[in-house]
């Protein structure tokens, strides 16, 4: 109660996990791109004269993608609805258009999932997860999740670091000089009271440069009825203090003299204002009139530059402000509210090398140096707070080699970190080497079966909130270490008749965790952070993509991806939680996404499922959250009109009108339905 | 009319609280009298902030049955709420303060079922005294419950978030935590005159002070916080009579900070969750540790004694996220048996028979 802002997400957290642990990314609501973007009439004529082109698996780790195109497909408004129905992830969602929502990737939690926003991390030192609602569809490419890290080994050295990495690619500007601009203007409105207007720019300057800008402004009651039977009979209630206003301009660019030597810059400016409605309480509480501001800006440029020696060269700077402030006007505090502001600061560069030795041997070398600085400013006296800076240092070698159909890569990472505080008593410096290995096989040659593994070991270094925190912080706090092992396999197959494709993949994977860093509350006086927890996870996600052609011109598509997942609490043998599944993780998930494209038309249906899940260490009933099953459905309608794109889309979230939690005391909207115009000159 | 009447039976029950004061200092801390019989033990657990899963456990003495969920039993569809903090019998019926839900629910207190409902504003913790009860609320404020109409017939003033109290010497003592602003907290007691209902003094004690308990020699026990940062959770202790701060022994405490007294003994948990016992006759330390038998807890969470049986209950919120236990132990500090209880057990009470 007395930590404001801080509570508000450790009440949201998966206490297993980690204070933060499973908050992963805190999602609001951006505009999107229902449809396809700038280059929808390109891509409409590609989808018109080309066959469709079977999926690339990727090797050697699982990857799952979603493009721009296909973001209508699953009816989504926002980042974590568009990776929702991937493998693996799960989402967290506090329900309604300014609720926040988390993906955890295998039950690990958002601080070990890294985001790469063109190739850079977003960093969040503070609570070490990354709120993806700041990055709007509407500029997106296409998004990509890597369990393990990404395959490409000239990288920044940070995309080495984590257990997952989310990369988001914008959209980049690619026009001839016939038609040196592009413009795009979009309208989204719909349940919530939303409208949503935004647009995009595109101009190429010269034979070099192009630039592309980007920008929206959203504005949302966030109202929304649910059923409420916590104590008593069931009555509708409408949730509120759910607004959001928010404001986004994103502008890059990009130069390249050709393809050997190429030039970017993003300077992106993000604000957003929202209520927060908190958890439903029954009986008598005051109704929540919290607030939450979000001002970020970020500058960063990369150059890359490929000799024709088989050397590569790629930098990336970075330069970012975040501003946080919360206020809860009805705090019983001297001060009859609290407010609180908090700002970071980080600057970031990074180097990287590789050399393609000859035509079956990469190495690279990367090197990335991170300053990161947390500042606050609360309308009440906050003596223990430190104003941490932290210094870290990351340095990778890592190599890939190819042995007739083996391919091997492998990269060791040296994590270096000192901290030094203003006041109290700073993190002791920590030096750590984590290595990874991962292997695919083609076992047949005239067959696009293969056989894949890794092996990844993992150090995550406390969060400033995890050492830092007044009254909770514990500056003697461990690293958490994971192994994550993984083991699969992949099979793709062209087709010649009814069905045009099959690809197919499966992977069973074994996580341990040791010295997890946990939140434990202790009522509303206190709570601390202590390394704590063990987990063991054992999980399959297998994905299958097909499409056929079920009639002339109408061509139907089929994903299902099912993951399976037991992630145990193995802390202590003499518990009576010992062996009990994670607090919100689902054992079974399942999402089927379907559709049907004729000409002008794409009907869409995506329905994910959820088995139960658990909201506290206990696996009782009473702890239970049951399972759903949620149905989301899209209209798509595009058509050139007078050489200009046009498109209108209907979505429908929770098709069927369910009622359900994701969250415990969180209820979820029930059907809600948006409308979207978009034209592109 | 009806005020002036009331008035009267202030007046009447100080007096006669006043005599009583003169024979005898000692104020039981729960209400049962030492003369009946035990049905068993309620406990109520807290359960997690915003979840609305804080539940009420009863352990029948006679069956040896523990009902994990009793409130919902006795009231088909209906919880609690979010964040029960304290439970009070008086008479035939049990007060439960559920903090977060700001309800104060008054259910029979041999069935459970609920008889009235009162809503008051972040309420959290309950004593009684002559046909009142008396509520703090972090409004800043005591409210007082006419037990036999349950309504709120007024609310006395104190400092700043005010948690437990104990009455003693026909006084009413309130801990003014002020623990919602952090870095300055409160650091007082207030005592309310239970005649006029109004704060006559306020004594400065450590910062934070959160629990309290008085025994049978004069002596009011204040456990404070501190500040979280330069000022480490302490114990005070006041003089009933003078309402001066008698003494603040050196005492290593943790931040589960329960006191429980019981005849010459008082009892709390410490830093590294053992129960410390401090002598009340002459005033120092007793044990380092009143379990013998070597059980340990994980959290030491509330503390509840039976001055029937000199029976000393412990639980243990272990993770705080899963359910935790209720260890009982006889007067000389040996396991009698542990029973589950729900999240965070923050409360036991006795009931009668």
């Amino acid at each position: 109660m007395v930590n404001g802002y801080f509570d508000i997400f450790r009440s949201a957290t998966f206490p297993v996990i980690g204070k933060w642990g499973c908050l992963v990314c805190i999602c609001l609501f951006i505009s999107n791109a229902i449809l396809a973007q700038s280059d929808t009439t390109k891509k409409l004529k590609e989808v018109a004269v080309k066959a469709t082109p079977v999926p690339k698996v990727q090797l050697p780790i699982p990857t799952q993608q979603v493009t721009n195109k296909d973001f209508a497909r699953y009816s989504a408004f926002n980042i974590a609805d568009a990776v929702k129905s991937f493998s693996g992830v799960t989402v967290k969602d506090y329900g309604g258009i300014g609720g926040l929502k988390t993906v955890s990737v295998r039950g690990m939690g958002a601080n070990h999932t890294t985001v790469l926003y063109d190739g850079v991390q977003i960093n969040d030192a503070q609570t070490g997860q990354v709120d993806l609602s700041k990055l709007n569809l509407n500029n997106i490419q296409q998004i990509t999740l890597y369990n393990g890290q990404p395959i490409d080994i000239l990288q920044p050295a940070r995309s080495y670091t984590s257990a997952s990495v989310l990369s988001i690619q914008t959209i980049k500007p690619d026009l001839a000089a016939n038609k040196p601009y592009q413009l795009l203007f979009g309208l989204k409105g719909g349940s919530f009271g939303l409208i949503n207007p935004y647009l995009q720019w595109q101009q190429r300057l010269s034979s070099n440069w192009q630039v592309i800008v980007n920008a929206y402004t959203e504005n949302a009651n966030g109202r929304y009825k649910f059923h409420n039977n916590v104590n008593g009979p069931d009555t509708v209630r409408t949730r509120t203090n759910a607004d959001i206003t928010a404001q986004q301009v994103d502008g890059a660019l990009y130069w390249a003299k050709n393809d050997s030597s190429k030039f970017n810059m993003h300077v992106n400016y993000y604000h957003s204002q929202r209520g927060l409605p908190g958890a439903v309480i029954q009986d008598n509480p005051v109704p929540s009139q919290d607030r939450l501001w979000n001002r970020d800006f970020f500058i960063q440029g990369g150059y890359r530059r490929i000799w024709k020696n088989g050397l590569s060269f790629l930098i990336n700077t970075e330069l970012t402000e975040n501003h946080l402030r919360y206020l809860n006007p009805n705090f019983l505090n001297v001060q009859g509210r609290l407010d609180q502001q908090f700002t970071q600061r980080e600057f970031y560069q990074s180097a990287a090398l590789s050399w393609q030795v000859n035509a079956n041997w990469q190495v690279s070398y990367a090197t990335d140096v991170v300053v990161n600085h947390l500042d606050i400013d609360f309308n009440y006296p906050y003596p223990q707070f430190t104003y941490p800076t932290r210094m870290s240092l990351f340095n990778v070698l890592a190599s890939n080699f190819n042995i007739g159909r083996l391919k091997l890569q492998g990269s060791l990472l040296n994590t270096n970190i000192t901290e030094t505080v203003k006041t109290g008593r700073g993190a002791p410096a920590r030096n750590n080497f984590s290595p990874t290995i991962m292997t695919a096989l083609q076992p047949f040659k005239n067959s696009n079966f293969n056989i894949r593994a890794f092996y990844k070991r993992i150090f995550r270094n406390p969060t400033f909130d995890d050492l830092y925190y007044g009254g909770i912080g514990n500056p003697n706090l461990k690293p958490e270490y994971t192994n994550q092992y993984d083991a699969g396999l992949t099979y793709t197959k062209a087709l010649n008749g009814f069905f045009e494709y099959l690809t197919f993949t499966a992977d069973a994977y074994y996580n341990d965790v040791t010295n997890k860093i946990v939140f434990i509350p202790k009522d509303a006086y206190n709570g601390s952070i202590q390394n704590f927890g063990k987990v063991d996870m054992e999980g399959l996600d297998a994905g299958v993509k097909t499409q056929a052609t079920i009639a002339a011109n109408y061509k139907a598509s089929l994903f299902i991806n099912y993951s399976y997942l037991q992630a145990l609490n193995v802390t202590d043998a003499t518990s009576s939680v010992y062996l009990n599944q994670l607090p919100y993780t689902p054992k079974n998930t399942l999402s089927v996404n379907a559709g049907v494209n004729h000409g002008a038309f794409g009907i869409y249906y995506n329905q994910v499922y959820a088995s139960e899940r658990y909201y506290t260490n206990n696996n009782l009933p009473a702890d239970r959250i049951p399972g759903y099953s949620v149905s989301d459905a899209s209209i798509v309608y595009h058509k050139a009109f007078r050489n200009r794109a046009l498109q209108t889309s209907m979505e429908v979230n929770n098709l069927f009108n369910k009622s359900y939690f994701i969250v415990q005391s969180y209820p979820m909207p029930g059907r809600s339905v948006r409308l979207s115009i978009q034209i592109t000159i | 009319m009806r005020s002036f009447k009331l008035k009267n039976l202030i007046i009447l029950s100080v007096a006669i609280a006043a005599l009583s004061a003169c024979t005898k200092d000692r104020i039981d801390v729960t209400p049962d009298k030492p003369t009946a019989e035990r049905a068993g033990v309620y406990i109520l657990n807290q359960g997690n902030y915003g979840a609305n899963n804080s539940t009420l456990s009863f352990y029948n003495y006679t069956t040896k049955q523990l009902t994990s969920d009793f409130y919902g039993n006795a009231n088909p569809g209906k919880k609690i709420g979010d964040t029960g903090n304290d439970v009070g019998i008086y008479g035939s019926k049990m007060y439960i303060i559920v903090n977060n839900s700001s309800n104060i629910k008054v259910v029979d207190v041999k069935t459970g079922v609920l008889i009235k409902e009162i809503a008051l504003n972040q309420c959290r913790n309950v004593v009684f005294y002559k046909s009142n009860a008396f509520v703090t609320s972090y409004d800043n404020k005591v409210a007082v419950i006419d037990t036999a109409s349950l309504t709120i017939t007024k609310n006395i003033t104190v400092g700043r978030n005010p948690e437990q109290m104990v009455i003693s010497n026909s006084k009413l003592y309130v801990a003014n935590a002020g623990g919602l602003s952090s870095g300055n907290p409160d650091k007082t007691v207030s005592v309310v005159d239970l005649t006029s209902f109004t704060e006559t003094k306020k004594i400065n004690v450590i910062e934070d002070p959160v629990s309290m308990t008085a025994d049978t020699y004069g002596n009011v026990y204040v456990l404070s916080l501190g500040n979280f940062n330069d000022i480490a959770p302490g114990l005070t202790i006041i003089d009933n009579k003078t309402d001066l701060v008698k003494s603040k022994p050196a005492v290593a405490l943790g931040y589960n900070i329960p006191i429980v007294a019981l005849g010459d003994f008082v009892y709390y948990p410490t830093a590294d969750n053992k129960i410390a016992v401090y002598n009340a006759k002459t005033q120092k330390p007793e044990r380092n540790n009143f379990v013998t038998d070597g059980t340990i807890f994980a959290s030491a969470f509330a503390l509840a004694a039976d001055e029937l049986t000199g029976e000393i209950f412990v639980t243990d919120a272990k993770d705080f996220n899963s359910n935790g236990t209720l260890t009982a132990f006889d007067r000389n500090g040996k396991k009698e048996y542990t029973i589950a209880t729900g999240i965070s057990p923050g409360r036991v009470i006795l009931v009668n028979k």
